[in-house]
Order: structure tokens, then C-alpha cells, then sequence
């Protein structure tokens, strides 16, 4: 567990706010490219808003950013270039097929013509999708969906992708395949960030970070937070600390 | 604005459309059934006034002046009765629009110089229609009387004098005022209404609906790329119904058109587009399907019918009217067919128009691309 790449993903004093409301108050950090980094916090924390920003589908208030080496407020065009990004509504086209919805993202993705069958084929094996590539998106279960929509953020082979609670709604099993992939195509080059908040997904991250009303709580390898938290509870698990962290906060 | 994001977009919204029964409906079905139904029901021409007769006179004379009338187009005599309280009871029920009556005594008043008169009796519920069989049944009875006038100087062997001022009427550009030449052009733009902004209107709100719009807003796609992929299969849609709506007219109500077919369709692409970004700019502004096809009803759809001069006149319309009425695109849609249909006039005439159209289309496209980068595209 030695990373020491480059930085893909930069984040300096990133602040949003809506109105009155600070979604996101001054956050700091960094991820490394290969990845696999875990942005943890209860449900209205600020992750979606972060990974919003970070995509380039919603401007900073103030701060700076840089993914993949473009600026987040000032290079949106180039971001949605480099990266994937998969919703927690796995949105899909369900009055499509997995093969038109895949077309789709190849048009958009301006994915060479010449290599598209490739792709689809690509897409439909990593998926196991063959057998229902010409069934509509709507029949099919949340898992496959998912497998699906996964498999639309990658046509492009971007160098990160950004994943907002991937895993919402599938069965454990279909989690357990999901992580599997998931590291693999760390082990790839492909930096994953991840929003969740089941904490036992988030021990397949390399790193996490911790966010609550808006600010970092804790940052680093899970193994590292737990004992930091609970020093003398060699029992304690990621559960323990994101209980204990997200309540102190809240009087 | 890159073509292969435009493509994909463009080949997305047509597998919407052809999945989607409601818009499939809207677009194919309802313009054929607003067709027929303009075409065929709501005509507003009157001819065949449905009259009842009550003779108590019962002489040649009498019968004479029944013949007359039933000979003209613009009558058709349903009953002839006795008593004038069931000739009433007809007007009542509404099942006759008019009762004349001719009153006993009528030929020997008439054949002794006395004034005489019948009774016109009109069902004024509705005003248009009345007012128009009360200037049939005046011109009718004018004629008569002139006829009468003249038989009389002859018999008296006068000379006969011709009256004075003969007014010569001739109707320009739809000769026979046949209300099908102007409603043709009317039913087109409505048709474009409706496929073009009521359905358009449902398909940015659809994305926000279902989440997919997170998605797009993830892509690298532009705003214009985003609006025109979208507009395209509509577009296409729009197009067709016009020329089925062209097509109908000429083969179903014979309404052929008298200047150039392809500033037609030129007008048509325009207004069109018009519509079709009025649809999206509703889409993106509401979020909601719901929402947005009741505000596209009632931006588009109603003013388009109501205040384009196709079904009430602007002249009478009170002036705050008359000046909306300049904000609405199918005015100036309006008239370019009207000129092109009824009037014979080319480009030379109708350009104004044109600029018109073409620059409400600029000022729309550039309020949706505004709206679409606030959103994040």
C-alpha cells in the first residue's frame, strides 16, 4: 500500500455555498492516481456537492481545484473529458437497450468509430450483459443496471472515475463483484473516488476522508483512522469511528 | 458544436419518441385528428340555413315566394307547418334556425298596393351565425321586392328604371368565402404548436425527472449541441405533419396554394424552430413534465389559436390584446401563409415576417443556451 504518484485530483480551500447555506466549508486534500479513495459522510455532508464540483458540473464559490491536471473552475469541458462519473441513480436511458445506451456514451465520448464495436463488446463482457444487450434498460435488475452504467462511465478509459454512492439499492453480492472490479481497474492506472456511507464498503478504500456539515473530520487509511480514534479498542471498526465522529459534531 | 454529439443526442431522443405512446399519439395522430376535425366540423361558413315555413296565406303568390327561397343556396326549408306556436316550439328545441311566417290576407295586400310584411323570426344564440342569415334573408327579401317593383312598373307600362347604384361586389383571394382557405393555414400552425413546443416541452423535464440530467451534465456536451441534438427528431416530426397537413388540405378540402410551395416550407422550418425552442426553454425552465405541458398549453398552444387572427379577428379585439397579439410567433407565421395561400405573394411582400420569426428564433435559442450553461452545461 505504497502510492506516491502524482497527484490527480487537487483540492485547496474548495468552498460552495448556496446563498446562506455553506455546503461545503474550505475542504483540503488530494488523491493520488491508482487510487482508491473513499469520500465519507452522512447523508446532506457535502459529498455529492463536492464531487459535483469536482466534475465540473457545478462551479466552486471560492477556493481552488485541479483534476487531472485541468482547473476545475475554469476547464470544465476538459474534466468531463478525463473522467467518468456514475450517479447514485445509476442513470440510464431505461426506455433504451444496454447496447443503445452504450452508443450513446460513445457518441458523446467522441470515441473513435473505428472502435466502437470493441468497446460494446467491452462493455457487454465486463457486464456480463450479452444475453440482454437488445432487452429494454428498465427490465433488467438494479445490479445489472449498475453493472451497466459502470460500464458507460468507462467507454472512454478516463484516468479518473467518480463514483457517488455506486453500490445504493444491490444485493451484497453484487457489491462484493463490484469492489472486486473496482480494484481492478485500480490496479490499472484508473484512480476511483468513491462517496458511500456504508462503512464496510469503505474498507476497500485505500484512503478515506471523512466530511461532516461541510468540513474534513479525519483523513487517511482506514486502518490508521480507527486506531486513531479508538487507540485502545483493537475491536473497533470504520462503524465506530463515523458514529462517534458524526455525532461529536452535532451538540 | 461538434456533429458526433449532436448525432448520438439527436439518435437518443428519436428512441425516445418511437418508445414513448403518448408522444407517438401527438405527434401523428393528433394532427390528423385536428385536421378533420377544423376541416370538417368547425367551418364557419353558413350556407343551408335551416328554416321553417308557415304559409297561412296558402296562394299561388305565396307559394311563389317559398319556391324562391328554397331555390337559393343559402336556405333549406326543413318543414312547412300551419301554426306559427309550433313553428316555435321547432325555433325552441333548435332544431330550425329561422320561421317565417307569412301572414293570411298577405297576396291580397300585396296585389292591392298595401304594405304588407312577414315575420323573420332568427335563434340568436349564436350571433355569428345569426347575423349571417339576417343579411341572407334581407338581400333575399330586397330581391323580391325589386322583382316585385320592376313586374309592377311593367304592368303599369312604364318604362323600366334601373336603380341607380349597383353595387358590383367582387371578393379577392378566396372568391367563393370559403372559410377552408384561410383555416388550412391556420390548422398548420397549431399542428406546430403542438409537436413542436408541447411535446418538446416534456423532454428536458423528462431528464431532470429521472435523473439522467446529473448524467448529461457529467458529458462533455454544450449547451447548443445539447438543444439542437434534441430539436432534430421534432424538427423532422414537425415537418412531415406539415406537409401531411399541405397535402390534406389540397386532396381533402381542395385548398390549393398559390404562390410557391418552397417559401412554405421555408416559413415552416423557421417557425418551427421557433416553436420547437419555446418547447425546450419551458422544459428547462420548469423541470417538471406536468408543469411544463400545462405552461406550454398555455404559452404556446391558446395564444397561437386565440390571439393569431386564425379564429377571432385582432381588429376587434380590445388594444392590449391587439398588442400581444405582435409577441406571438404564429401572427407572423399566420400571415406569411395567408399570403402565400390565398394572396399569391412572394418573398418580396412577406420578408418582414420572415425577419420577424427569424429573429424571435435567435433571441429563444440564446435564452435556452444561457439557461442550459446556469445548469452546469
Amino acid at each position: 500500500m505504497n502510492i506516491s504518484g502524482p497527484d490527480v485530483v487537487y483540492v485547496k480551500d474548495l468552498e460552495k455555498r448556496f446563498g446562506r447555506f455553506v455546503a461545503v466549508d474550505k475542504i483540503s486534500f488530494s488523491v493520488k492516481k491508482g487510487e482508491v479513495f473513499g469520500f465519507l459522510g452522512p447523508n446532506g455532508a457535502g459529498k455529492s456537492t463536492t464531487i459535483r464540483m469536482l466534475c465540473g458540473i457545478m462551479s466552486p464559490t471560492s477556493g481552488y481545484g485541479q483534476v487531472a491536471g485541468h482547473d476545475i473552475a475554469t476547464e470544465a469541458e476538459a474534466i468531463k473529458h478525463s473522467i467518468g462519473y456514475m450517479s447514485q441513480k445509476f442513470s440510464l436511458y431505461e426506455d433504451m437497450t444496454p447496447f443503445e445506451n452504450i452508443r450513446f456514451y460513445l457518441g458523446v465520448y467522441e470515441v473513435p468509430p473505428e472502435d466502437w464495436r470493441e468497446r460494446v463488446e467491452w462493455v457487454l463482457d465486463m457486464a456480463s450483459l450479452q444475453d440482454v444487450r437488445d432487452r429494454v434498460t428498465k427490465e433488467l435488475p438494479p445490479g445489472w443496471r449498475q453493472r451497466l452504467a459502470l460500464g458507460c462511465a468507462l467507454l472512454h478509459r478516463p484516468e479518473i472515475l467518480f463514483l457517488d454512492e455506486p453500490t445504493s439499492g444491490v444485493d451484497p453480492i453484487t457489491r462484493r463483484h463490484f469492489w472486486e472490479f473496482i480494484d481492478s481497474l485500480a490496479e490499472g492506472g484508473v484512480t476511483v473516488f468513491v462517496t458511500t456511507h456504508y462503512m464496510d464498503e469503505a474498507r476497500n478504500c485505500r484512503r478515506v476522508v471523512m466530511i461532516n456539515e461541510g468540513r474534513i473530520v479525519i483523513s487517511g487509511s482506514p486502518i490508521e483512522i480507527i486506531s486513531r480514534v479508538f487507540p485502545k479498542k483493537p475491536e473497533a471498526d470504520l462503524d465506530d469511528v463515523f458514529v462517534r465522529l458524526m455525532s461529536r459534531r452535532t451538540p | 458544436m461538434n456533429p458526433l454529439h449532436v448525432k448520438a443526442i439527436a439518435r437518443k431522443e428519436f428512441y425516445h419518441l418511437i418508445r414513448d405512446f403518448r408522444s407517438l399519439y401527438l405527434a401523428f395522430i393528433m394532427p390528423l385528428l385536428l385536421i378533420f376535425m377544423f376541416g370538417y366540423a368547425l367551418s364557419l361558413d353558413v350556407d343551408n340555413v335551416r328554416t321553417v315555413i308557415v304559409d297561412q296565406d296558402k296562394t299561388a303568390l305565396s307559394r311563389d315566394f317559398i319556391r324562391k327561397l328554397n331555390a337559393s343556396a343559402y336556405f333549406e326549408i326543413i318543414r312547412h307547418l300551419d301554426d306559427s306556436r309550433a313553428a316555435v316550439r321547432y325555433l325552441d328545441q333548435g332544431v330550425t334556425t329561422m320561421v317565417i311566417v307569412i301572414p293570411p290576407g298577405w297576396t291580397q295586400d300585396l296585389t292591392a298596393d298595401r304594405e304588407t310584411s312577414v315575420q323573420i323570426l332568427l335563434d340568436g344564440s349564436d350571433p355569428n351565425f345569426a347575423g349571417l342569415s339576417r343579411g341572407y334573408i334581407t338581400a333575399f327579401v330586397e330581391a323580391y321586392n325589386r322583382d316585385r317593383l320592376l313586374s309592377f312598373l311593367n304592368r303599369k307600362g312604364r318604362e323600366t328604371i334601373e336603380p341607380p347604384v349597383d353595387g358590383r361586389i367582387r371578393v379577392w383571394f378566396n372568391e367563393d368565402l370559403d372559410s377552408r382557405n384561410f383555416i388550412v393555414p391556420g390548422i398548420i400552425a397549431i399542428i406546430i404548436m403542438i409537436v413542436g413546443a408541447m411535446l418538446t416541452s416534456l423532454v428536458i423535464a423528462r431528464e431532470y425527472e429521472n435523473g439522467t440530467m446529473e448524467t448529461i451534465r457529467s458529458l462533455p456536451i454544450g449547451g447548443g449541441e445539447f438543444l439542437l441534438g434534441k430539436a432534430i427528431p421534432y424538427f423532422l416530426i414537425a415537418l412531415t405533419d406539415v406537409l401531411v397537413a399541405v397535402f390534406m388540405g389540397q386532396v381533402l378540402f381542395g385548398v390549393v396554394m398559390k404562390s410557391s410551395f418552397w417559401l412554405m416550407v421555408l416559413a415552416s422550418a423557421v417557425y418551427i424552430s421557433v416553436a420547437l425552442c419555446l418547447g425546450l426553454l419551458i422544459s428547462i425552465a420548469t423541470k417538471s413534465q406536468l408543469v411544463a405541458n400545462q405552461m406550454a398549453i398555455l404559452i404556446t398552444f391558446l395564444p397561437s389559436l386565440l390571439l393569431s387572427d386564425f379564429v377571432f379577428p385582432v381588429g376587434n379585439m380590445p388594444k392590449i390584446f391587439q398588442i400581444l397579439t405582435h409577441v406571438i410567433p404564429a401572427t407572423y407565421f399566420i400571415d406569411i401563409l395567408n399570403g402565400i395561400y390565398l394572396r399569391s405573394l412572394g418573398f418580396a411582400h412577406l420578408w418582414p415576417s420572415y425577419v420577424i420569426l427569424v429573429g424571435m428564433l435567435i433571441i429563444l435559442g440564446n435564452i435556452g443556451f444561457a439557461m442550459l450553461k446556469r445548469e452546469g452545461m
